[in-house]
């Protein structure tokens, strides 16, 4: 379903200057979209058009397929369902207490007293700045002020969230943390619109990209598609994203599987290639192209996993029933990724869980389960890019375990499920403290 | 960024106790303290809101004698002058200067007293207000006395934009220092030109800014005051009785006695 379209757009600043030259774009609900450009391209004056900040020269904005209209009732509505928060937070938290910022939103549309006020609480509780709700921003980190001014726009429930450089000026572990509410925000429904330059982001993040150069809009698609494209990142003056390039370079030397197009860590170990050939005895009635099972190796012979079978694809047949064969391995086993949901959290309970399914390695995703452990003293190995990260690490035969909690419990899961459906390899995965009645999850797929 | 009062103020735990309370301590502890010809009432009022200040309101006592070291040093010179010039009659004490005779009488040493104390109590009464009141907890004061709307408001966000521009200007003169910006007088002055220019440009643009984002966010012209509920507690009105008590009966049974 489309949301948002514009057709033939185009804006010029009062002095004459052209911002926004026929852009023509639809985004579709519930996607996570990245406009990539570098400075100056026009991403800021394209995302305040949209709002309806700037009334465009020529062509128009579709808002749910019905042209915008700009008297100040529309303009209210289309502003309380397309949210923007601003590159510098300090030009959007402008109220002296946190929760003075949060509130301003709901209560300019209208609502009581008490619901603007269980709205405020929900929403720093949520993006797990409830103890600093009486604080002056100047009191606040850079992350901090950023999910302070995402808050603020959260608590207006819009349909789209349009942010401008969301992590511009914020340090990795403050990035990661904006990243996670972004997903999460997303696997809620909201459709979220960012710009950035930072290639490496829009390529993992984004489920679609427009690439923008001198106001204009040079290409889109997925992610794959355009960033595999030199022509088109040449001509928006960007590079590629280092997975790709990492990609590329060990292709050319013929360490990976051709034709993968790995987004992030897990797809980049996935698409290396065993390089190893092995002469092996093999029965009269294989062919060369078939495929030999060689057993089961552990240990120090299964570096990708506790275990691994191996597999070998005959190459070439030799007399004396011998065969050239080149070794593929898969992980047999693996270790497991549990998740634990804290909304049912008690340091016992975790505690149990932990020895009881000796937990190698805790992770945690959300601010709220971040907070937890760090209350009760819970060491976490893992801070960003908990699923990546278990991901990994589980593979490498280690029991993970990520505290997270609410709809980021299924996100996690379906993360997890995702990469064992497109790799073949099985990762337990299940929900370690289940609500009542729910039977417990638990996928492998046989490779 | 060295802490800054109302960063204390932000930080201490008498912010959560009622404000009317604290506005009612400090207005009382203002009038008495000048309503009192004796300067035993101001001087335990200095003593009692000092002590509320440090000891309830956590605040590290070298940063309070700090911020009192200015206002009091200026306070003691002034009544080292009063002692001398004002008052007739008998000398305690006096010595010739050329030709002059210098001399501190009786009731120039008790007016002497009566302003070192008045000032001191009234000055730890403000403090008291201002190191355990911060701003946006006055805000909810100020709406209560029936102030426009428009002007808490505004006022509101002057308070929030000090902060921002505060770090601005301290960057901006960082960067001017590091290229000898502040080498001499005139370099100074035309650097600090700069400076101030540079701000107000800054303030404009930052104006539009906040506008298209209050706008995005459906500004239709009303801001949250912030009422949080903030009961009076028995100990706290008992305590704060039986000082009021305490100081009218000192201020009663002080009237007319004079140290000298």
């Amino acid at each position: 379903m489309l949301v948002l379209e514009t057709k033939n757009l185009s804006f010029s600043y009062p002095d004459g200057t052209l911002a926004l030259d026929d852009i023509n774009i639809s985004i579709e609900k519930g996607k996570k979209i990245a406009f990539v450009g570098r400075n100056g391209s026009g991403k800021s004056t394209l995302f305040l058009t949209m709002n309806g900040t700037y009334r465009p020269k020529e062509g128009n904005i579709l808002f749910h397929g019905k042209p915008m209209k700009y008297d100040s009732k529309s303009l209210r509505e289309i502003r309380k369902n397309i949210g923007i928060v601003f590159q510098n937070s300090d030009d959007q938290i402008f109220a002296p207490t946190i929760y003075q910022d949060v509130a301003f939103g709901p209560t300019n549309l209208g609502y009581s007293k008490d619901k603007v006020k269980s709205i405020v609480h929900k929403t720093l509780e949520y993006v797990g700045l409830m103890d600093l709700k009486d604080r002056p921003p100047h009191h606040l980190s850079g992350g901090q002020k950023k999910r302070v001014a995402i808050a603020g726009i959260v608590a207006m429930d819009p349909e789209i969230i349009i942010l401008d450089e969301p992590l511009a000026n914020l340090d990795p572990v403050g990035a990661d943390e904006v990243m996670d509410l972004l997903n999460e925000l997303n696997y809620f429904g909201k459709t979220i619109i960012i710009s950035t330059h930072d290639v490496n982001l829009a390529y993992g993040w984004a489920d679609y990209v427009f690439l923008m150069n001198d106001h204009k809009i040079i290409s889109e698609g997925t992610p794959e598609a355009i960033f595999t494209q030199d022509d088109n990142l040449k001509a928006a003056y960007l590079r590629r994203p280092i997975t790709l390039e990492i990609y590329e370079e060990i292709k050319r030397r013929g360490l990976v599987k051709p034709d993968c197009c790995p987004r992030d860590i897990p797809d980049l170990v996935q698409s290396l290639r065993t390089q190893q050939l092995l002469w092996v005895k093999v029965s009269s009635e294989v062919k060369e192209g078939d495929y030999v099972n060689l057993g089961i190796m552990y240990g120090d012979y299964a570096p990708i996993s506790s275990f691994a079978a191996v597999n070998g694809k005959v190459l070439h047949l030799h007399e004396d029933g011998l065969a050239i064969v080149v070794v593929d391995m898969k992980a047999y086993k693996s270790g497991s990724v549990g998740i634990y949901d804290t909304e049912r959290y008690s340091k016992e309970n975790l505690m149990d869980i932990i020895s009881r399914d000796e937990i190698d390695c805790i992770g945690a995703m959300g601010k709220m389960s971040k907070i937890l452990a760090k209350r009760d003293g819970i060491h976490l190995d893992i801070n960003a890019g908990a699923v990546d990260r278990s991901i990994l690490n589980s593979l490498a035969g280690q029991r993970c375990l990520i505290l997270t909690n609410g709809g980021m419990v299924f996100h996690a899961l379906e993360r997890i499920k995702a990469y064992v459906e497109k790799s073949g390899i099985a990762i337990p995965v299940s929900v370690v403290n289940p609500k009542q009645k729910v039977p417990e999850t638990q996928v492998s797929t046989e490779s | 960024m060295a802490h800054m009062l109302d960063d204390y103020a932000v930080m201490s735990p008498l912010r959560y106790k009622n404000n009317w309370l604290k506005v009612a301590i400090v207005t009382f502890g203002l009038l008495v303290g000048v309503s009192s010809n004796s300067p035993l009432v101001p001087f335990l009022i200095a003593i009692c809101m000092s002590f509320a200040t440090i000891y309830f309101g956590k605040i590290p006592v070298s940063f309070y004698l700090k911020i009192l070291v200015a206002p009091a040093g200026f306070v003691l010179v002034s009544a080292v002058i009063i002692a001398f010039f004002f008052g007739e009659g008998a000398k305690l004490f006096s010595f010739n200067l050329f030709d002059f005779t210098l001399g501190v009488s009786s009731a120039g040493l008790n007016m002497a007293l009566l302003v070192l104390a008045r000032t001191l109590g009234g000055m730890s009464c403000l403090f008291f207000l201002s190191l355990t009141t911060p701003m946006i907890e006055l805000f909810s004061v100020l709406k209560a006395t029936k102030l426009p709307d428009s002007f808490i408001e505004v006022s509101m966000m002057m308070y929030r934009y000090i902060f921002v521009f505060l770090e601005v200007a301290i960057a901006v003169q960082y960067a001017q220092s590091v290229r000898l910006g502040y080498k001499d007088f005139k370099t100074s002055f035309r650097s600090m030109v700069m400076l101030s220019s540079n701000l107000f440009i800054r303030s404009w643009e930052q104006g539009e800014k906040i506008y298209i984002s209050m706008n995005s966010r459906c500004y239709d012209g009303k801001l949250i005051m912030l009422d949080e509920k903030r009961p009076l507690k028995k100990p706290e009105l008992i305590l704060t009785m039986a000082y009021f008590v305490l100081i009218i009966l000192v201020f009663y049974f002080s009237r007319g006695i004079s140290v000298f």
